[in-house]
C-alpha cells in the first residue's frame, strides 16, 4: 500500500516535464480524466492510457509509475470482479458483454491511475498549490489540499511505526477469522486518527504563530508564467481531446 | 542473554542502518544506547524483538534466532516501549490500555488484574483508571506507554526515550524502578540522549555512531573519553565536564570522586 502510494510522490526532477507549469498539466489531466469517464469503448480507454506512456519517458520516471500501476493490482481485481458480479447477475445476462465491461471498467481505472500517477510525481506541492491560487482558488483552500497531499508519506510511515508498537505489545494483526481482523486494526486505527487530530492541532498552532492569516493580501514569492512548451502541451492536449471526442461526435463510438 | 553477529541492515540499499554488529547483553544487565540521531540506535533495538530480521548475520534471545520466530512470541518475553505514547494508546479507559498486552498474550484474567493495579500504583496512574488515555498530560501518557508494557513483565524491557518530557521527580522514580526491576534479574536496555540520567544510573554502555558500534563499557570509561562523545555528537555528563575544566587526573562522572580528586589538587597546589 506504501508502495503505491510512492508511486504518487513528488520527486524533483530536471526534465521539461517537471518544470512545466501545473496549469499546463492540470489542462491535460481535467482533459482526459473527461475522456476516460465519458468513454468505455475498451480500445479508446487503451488508448488513453497509452497516452501517458510519452510523459512517463520524458519525465524518466519508469520506476516510479510503474510501481502505481503494479500497485494497484489489487483495486483494478476488485473493480473487474465487482463489474463482472453485477453485470453477470443482471437480468438479460450476457457472458461476453458482462466480461467486456468489466475489462473496459478495470482499464479506465488504470488509465485514471496513470493519468494522476505523472500529474503527482512531477508536480511539487507548491507548485501546484501556487497554480491553484492564480486560478483563483482561495488561499486556504489550496492551502489545505496542498497539506492533504503533503502528510499522506508521513501517515504512511506513522501507520508503520503505530503497527510495530503494537505487534510489539503482541498483537497478531494476521490472526483470526475475517471479522477478527478487521477488528485487529482498531489498535492500530485509533492511534492514527488522534495523532493525527494532534498533529493538526500543532501545525494550526505553528503556523498562526508564524502569522498565517495576519494580513487578508498575500504576496507570492514566485510567479508561474506559462512559456511556450506549456503552451504546445495544452495545445497537444486540446487537438487529442478533440481527436478522441470527435469519434463518439461522428463514429458514434461510445 | 542477546547475541548480535555480524548484524547488517539497511532500509535503502546501499546505505546501511546497522553494519556488522556485534553485542552481547547479559541477562540482568542494565544497559544504555547511546549514540547521535540517525545512529541506528532504534533500528538496533528493533532487532531484539524481531520487528526487524537482521539482512546478514544473525540475533539471538536466550536461545531464539529472531529469524524463526514471530514478534508476538518474541514480545512476550522483549518488551519494547517507543518514544512516542501516541503511537500505541488506543483504549477506551487508562485500565484497558494496561491490560492490553496480558489480553493478547491470554494470561489468566485474576493475574490481569493484578499486574494492572500494580502498575496504576507504581506508576501513580490510579486515579486516571477509568479515564481515556488521551485525555491525560503529555508526561502521564509516557508513563502509560511505559507501564502498558511493564505490566506484563517481560524478562527483557527495552525503552526508547523513556525520560523526555519528565520532570526531575519522575526521572529519579523511573531510575529506581529500573534498578529494582534490574535487581530483581530483568535486562534493561534504554535508548537515549539524557546523558545525567546515564551517568547518573546506568552502569553500562553501548556507544553507536553511524551503524557501527563505536565503543562499549562501563559507564566510567566511556563517557571520560572526550574523542568517543565527540564521534557520537553526545554532550558529555556536567561532572565529565568538569572534570576536564579543572584538568583533573582521572576525569569521572561521581560526585565523590571529582571532588576528593579536586580538593586533593588544590592542597597539591598549596604546598
Amino acid at each position: 500500500m506504501s508502495k503505491m502510494l510512492s508511486g504518487f510522490e513528488f520527486r524533483r526532477g530536471t526534465t521539461i516535464f517537471h518544470k512545466m507549469d501545473p496549469r499546463a498539466k492540470l489542462v491535460y489531466i481535467v482533459l482526459f480524466t473527461a475522456l476516460s469517464v465519458i468513454f468505455l469503448n475498451i480500445f479508446v480507454l487503451i488508448a488513453i492510457f497509452f497516452s501517458t506512456i510519452p510523459i512517463v519517458l520524458i519525465a524518466r520516471i519508469n520506476s516510479k509509475w510503474w510501481q502505481s500501476i503494479w500497485g494497484s493490482k489489487f483495486f483494478i481485481a476488485m473493480i473487474f470482479l465487482f463489474n463482472f458480479v453485477i453485470f453477470v447477475f443482471s437480468p438479460n445476462l450476457n457472458l461476453m458483454s458482462a466480461l467486456l465491461t468489466a475489462t473496459s471498467m478495470s482499464i479506465r481505472f488504470l488509465a485514471l491511475i496513470s493519468i494522476f500517477s505523472v500529474f503527482f510525481l512531477t508536480t511539487s506541492p507548491e507548485d501546484l498549490t501556487q497554480s491553484m491560487v492564480q486560478l483563483k482558488v482561495p488561499y486556504d483552500y489550496a492551502l489545505t489540499f496542498n497539506m492533504a497531499m503533503r502528510f499522506v508519506p508521513t501517515l504512511s510511515r506513522e501507520t508503520q511505526i503505530i503497527m510495530d508498537a503494537q505487534k510489539s505489545r503482541g498483537l497478531e494483526m494476521e490472526k483470526g477469522n475475517l471479522i477478527q481482523r478487521i477488528r485487529n486494526y482498531i489498535p492500530v486505527l485509533i492511534p492514527l486518527i488522534i495523532s493525527s487530530f494532534r498533529r493538526a492541532e500543532l501545525v494550526a498552532d505553528a503556523m498562526e504563530s508564524r502569522a498565517f492569516g495576519a494580513s487578508k493580501k498575500r504576496v507570492s514569492m514566485f510567479i508561474l508564467t506559462l512559456g511556450w512548451i506549456d503552451a504546445a502541451f495544452i495545445i497537444i492536449s486540446a487537438l487529442g481531446f478533440i481527436g478522441i471526442l470527435s469519434l463518439r461526435l461522428f463514429l458514434g463510438i461510445a | 542473554m542477546i547475541t548480535f553477529k555480524d548484524v547488517s541492515y539497511s532500509y535503502t540499499p546501499g546505505a546501511y542502518a546497522l553494519q556488522n554488529i556485534s553485542l552481547i547483553i547479559g541477562d540482568g544487565e542494565l544497559v544504555a544506547v547511546l549514540g547521535e540521531n540517525g545512529a541506528g540506535k532504534t533500528t538496533l533495538v528493533k532487532h531484539i524483538n524481531g520487528l526487524l530480521k537482521p539482512q546478514s548475520g544473525s540475533v539471538i534471545v536466550g536461545d531464539t534466532d529472531t529469524k524463526k520466530s514471530t514478534v508476538a512470541n518474541l514480545a512476550r518475553r522483549v518488551g519494547l516501549v517507543f518514544q512516542n505514547p501516541d503511537h500505541q494508546l488506543f483504549a477506551e479507559t487508562v485500565e484497558k490500555e494496561l491490560s492490553f498486552a496480558m489480553v493478547n498474550f491470554g494470561m489468566p484474567p485474576e493475574e490481569v488484574t493484578k499486574r494492572v493495579n500494580w502498575a496504576l500504583e507504581e506508576f501513580e496512574l490510579a486515579k486516571y483508571k477509568e479515564k481515556p488515555p488521551f485525555l491525560l498530560s503529555g508526561g502521564e501518557r509516557k508513563r502509560l506507554a511505559l507501564a502498558s508494557v511493564l505490566s506484563y513483565d517481560p524478562q527483557t524491557i527495552i525503552l526508547d526515550e523513556p525520560t523526555t518530557g519528565q520532570d526531575d521527580r519522575q526521572k529519579t522514580r523511573m531510575a529506581n524502578l529500573f534498578k529494582q526491576l534490574n535487581s530483581d534479574g530483568k535486562t534493561i536496555i534504554v535508548v537515549t540522549h539524557d546523558m545525567e540520567f546515564v551517568a547518573n544510573f546506568i552502569p553500562r554502555v553501548i556507544l553507536i555512531s553511524k551503524g557501527k558500534v563505536l565503543a562499549e563499557g562501563p559507564t566510567e570509561e566511556i563517557l571520560t573519553q572526550k574523542e568517543y562523545l565527540e564521534r557520537a555528537s553526545l554532550l558529555p555528563p556536567q561532572l565529565v565536564d568538569l572534570s576536564w575544566k579543572l584538568s583533573l587526573s582521572k576525569p569521572s562522572i561521581s560526585f565523590e570522586k571529582v571532588t576528593s580528586e579536586a580538593l586533593r589538587m588544590l592542597e597539591e597546589s598549596r604546598r
